[in-house]
Order: structure tokens, then C-alpha cells, then sequence
């Protein structure tokens, strides 16, 4: 029977130490939000964190970014009006796109894109920070990096999401507008009926709220991983992987949310 | 304030940046203002040749430089340096450390020196 004390036992820590590490990084995420609307955090040197963060998470990608999901909308667009044609529903055609590639598809594939890139970028940082003592280094010289290095990167986080994604909405839009009216105006006052109709207020707010729960998951979750890890160097790769295995479900969780609240 | 081998650099930013953003972060300095209060400092020691540099390129005397003005640009009333010989491994440090503390004597009040007591007869009486 031993081994299977032995068993519970190692299950529950593991569970426990899960459920732990969740708790630490809701934790920090309020943190984060009451020091983000903080004025006292805003200075000269968190102002430049935010525009590298910025710089690095939106404006650097923002021509290749957009480009991809241009040509990704085109191939969803044609999917999308060809198969609405065929079932003789070419009229629903705009709204489908409207609802599966700008409201569901477009920010979840931002959101994913930054995690992969920005986020797990973050989460290394930080875990080197933390294992090789800067961030006690910065508190020795009167910096706090809580203020200076983690919330300017969350607020240079959120706008990026926010951002690439309206971005990457309005190139779909315009795409599927030239797609289904072709180079002309005669279509606009329909295509501008169909998008009153399906971007309700509540809706466009619910879209907000997803994109801006998006942009604080991927940095976030990242920081607060990387804020866990040991003060071992070998653990920063472990840290890495548990913050982006956590920033999948939460990107997951919060996107299954989203359209339950939507569709249920 | 510390200097210490246990207190590293932030490794993303320059020398130039690591003093500078003390100012910036702490009194709210512009940036041009606070980099050229940390290019006076090292000027003064000689050391702009690495103001471009990151940790990771830099050698032990530079590292030193680096992380003793970044604890004097701050104006503390003390400035502790700990264990030198961890911090200059391949320099004849307490030389070293008396020049590079009369060039800045202006700006340090106070400074103690924690060493090991075996390594006393290296350093001149008081």
C-alpha cells in the first residue's frame, strides 16, 4: 500500500504546486493592474521601457505580421463566400466572415503570435533576471522593477495586441469588401449595414475586453513565470516551458469564454 | 549602496544605459540628461571606450567601473565595495581601487571597502 501513498502523495503536491503557481500569477496580474492604473508609475525611464516594448512587440513585426494575416483572411474569405454560394447563402457570406475571421479568428492568432514571440521572449528574460540576481541588483540602487521593467512591459504588451489587431481587422475588412464588391463603391452602404448589424455595442465591447484579457495574458503570465524559477540557472529552460504551457490555457480559456458568453 | 559580484548588471542595456537609468528611473531625469551626467562620470575615469557595451563584453576592470558609477550617480551617503578581489580577479585591486576612488572623490562621501581579514596587508594602514 505504500506505493500507493506514495503516489497520492506526489499527485496532490503536484496538483497543489499547480494550483499554487496559478494563484501567484493571478496575483500578480492584480498587482499589475492596480500599478498600471497607478500615475506614480509613469517616469522618464518606464516611459522608454514602454516604447521598447512597443517597438519590439508591435512595430517590428507590423508590416510581416500584417501581411500574413492579410493572405490568411484571403484564403478564409474565398473559403467563406464559395461555401455560402454553394448552399445558396451568398447573402450570410459578409456576416460569417464578419463573426469567424474578425471577431474569433484574428485576435486569437494575434494573441498566439505575440505569446510565441514576445511572450516567451519575456518569459526567458525574466527568468535569467531573477536567477542571476539583477532584479535584486536594481532594488539595490533604488529601483523598483516591478515599476521598471514588468508593468511597462505588460502596457507595451496590451497595446500591441490591441493595435495588431485592429490593424489586421480593418486589412480584413477591406479584403473581404473587395472580395465580395469588388474595386467599387456601390457596395459600401450594404457592407457598412451588414457591420452595424453584427457589431453590436455590447458586442465590440465584448471584443475589447477579450483583446485587452489577451494582451495581459501574454505578458503576464510570462513575467510571473519567470518570476517563479529557482535561483538555478538550469531551471530557466522549466520556466520557460510552464509559463507557455500556462499562456496556451489561459489564451485557450479565455477564447472558449469569450464564445460561450457570445453563443450560449 | 552596494557594489557587489552578486549584483549584476541588467544585461540588456550599455554600460552608458545601466548609469544613466538610475537618474531616469530615480529623480525623473530626461534621457539625453541623464546619459550625459554617466558619460561625464566616465569620462572622468577614462572609460567611454565601453559605454557602448553590454555585461557579457566586457572585462573586469570595465564591469567594475560600470557598476561602481552606477552606486555613485545615485548620491548615497555610503558606498560599500565588496570583496574586490571577486570583482577584479586579474588586477592588482587595492592600486587600482585608490585611483579610481580619488578620481571620484568629489562624489563619494563615505566609502568602506569588506574584504577578507587575510587579505589586510594588501591595503596601506590608515
Amino acid at each position: 500500500m505504500s506505493w500507493l501513498t506514495d503516489l497520492l502523495t506526489r499527485s496532490g503536491d503536484a496538483l497543489i504546486a499547480r494550483f499554487a503557481a496559478w494563484a501567484r500569477t493571478l496575483r500578480f496580474g492584480t498587482v499589475t493592474l492596480a500599478g498600471i492604473l497607478s500615475p506614480g508609475l509613469y517616469n522618464s525611464a518606464t516611459r522608454t521601457v514602454v516604447q521598447k516594448q512597443i517597438y519590439f512587440t508591435a512595430w517590428q513585426i507590423l508590416f510581416g505580421f500584417n501581411l500574413f494575416a492579410a493572405v490568411f483572411s484571403l484564403i478564409l474569405i474565398r473559403i467563406a463566400t464559395t461555401a455560402a454560394q454553394n448552399y445558396g447563402l451568398g447573402d450570410l457570406a459578409l456576416e460569417l466572415i464578419l463573426r469567424i475571421l474578425v471577431i474569433e479568428l484574428l485576435p486569437l492568432m494575434t494573441a498566439l503570435f505575440i505569446a510565441l514571440r514576445s511572450g516567451a521572449a519575456i518569459n526567458a528574460e525574466v527568468a535569467l533576471m531573477n536567477i542571476t540576481n539583477e532584479i535584486e541588483a536594481l532594488h539595490s540602487v533604488g529601483i523598483d522593477p516591478l515599476r521598471l521593467e514588468f508593468l511597462p512591459r505588460v502596457i507595451g504588451g496590451v497595446v500591441s495586441v490591441l493595435a495588431l489587431t485592429a490593424l489586421t481587422s480593418l486589412t480584413a475588412l477591406l479584403i473581404a469588401y473587395l472580395e465580395l464588391y469588388g474595386p467599387q463603391a456601390h457596395g459600401f452602404a450594404d457592407f457598412t449595414w451588414v457591420i452595424g448589424q453584427v457589431y453590436s455595442p455590447l458586442l465590440l465591447f465584448g471584443l475589447w475586453l477579450k483583446c485587452l484579457l489577451f494582451g495581459l495574458a501574454v505578458t503576464v503570465i510570462p513575467i510571473a513565470a519567470g518570476l517563479d524559477s529557482p535561483h538555478k540557472l538550469f531551471f530557466a529552460p522549466i520556466a520557460v516551458l510552464s509559463g507557455m504551457v500556462r499562456l496556451f490555457f489561459a489564451l485557450m480559456l479565455i477564447e472558449v469564454g469569450s464564445l460561450a458568453i457570445t453563443y450560449l | 549602496m552596494l557594489v557587489s559580484a552578486e549584483l549584476p548588471l541588467r544585461a540588456n542595456l550599455s554600460v552608458l544605459e545601466n548609469i544613466a537609468l538610475v537618474p531616469q528611473y530615480r529623480h525623473n531625469a530626461k534621457a539625453h540628461v541623464a546619459n550625459e551626467r554617466a558619460w561625464a562620470l566616465l569620462e572622468r575615469l577614462g572609460y567611454t571606450a565601453c559605454a557602448h557595451l553590454r555585461d557579457p563584453d566586457l572585462d573586469f576592470e570595465q564591469r567594475f567601473v560600470a557598476k561602481l558609477l552606477r552606486a555613485v550617480i545615485a548620491k548615497p551617503s555610503i558606498i560599500v565595495i565588496e570583496r574586490p578581489g571577486l570583482l577584479l580577479p586579474d588586477t592588482p585591486y587595492p592600486r587600482f581601487l585608490a585611483e579610481v576612488l580619488s578620481q571620484l572623490d568629489k562624489d563619494i562621501d563615505t566609502f568602506r571597502i569588506v574584504d577578507y581579514a587575510w587579505h589586510a596587508p594588501l591595503y596601506p594602514p590608515i
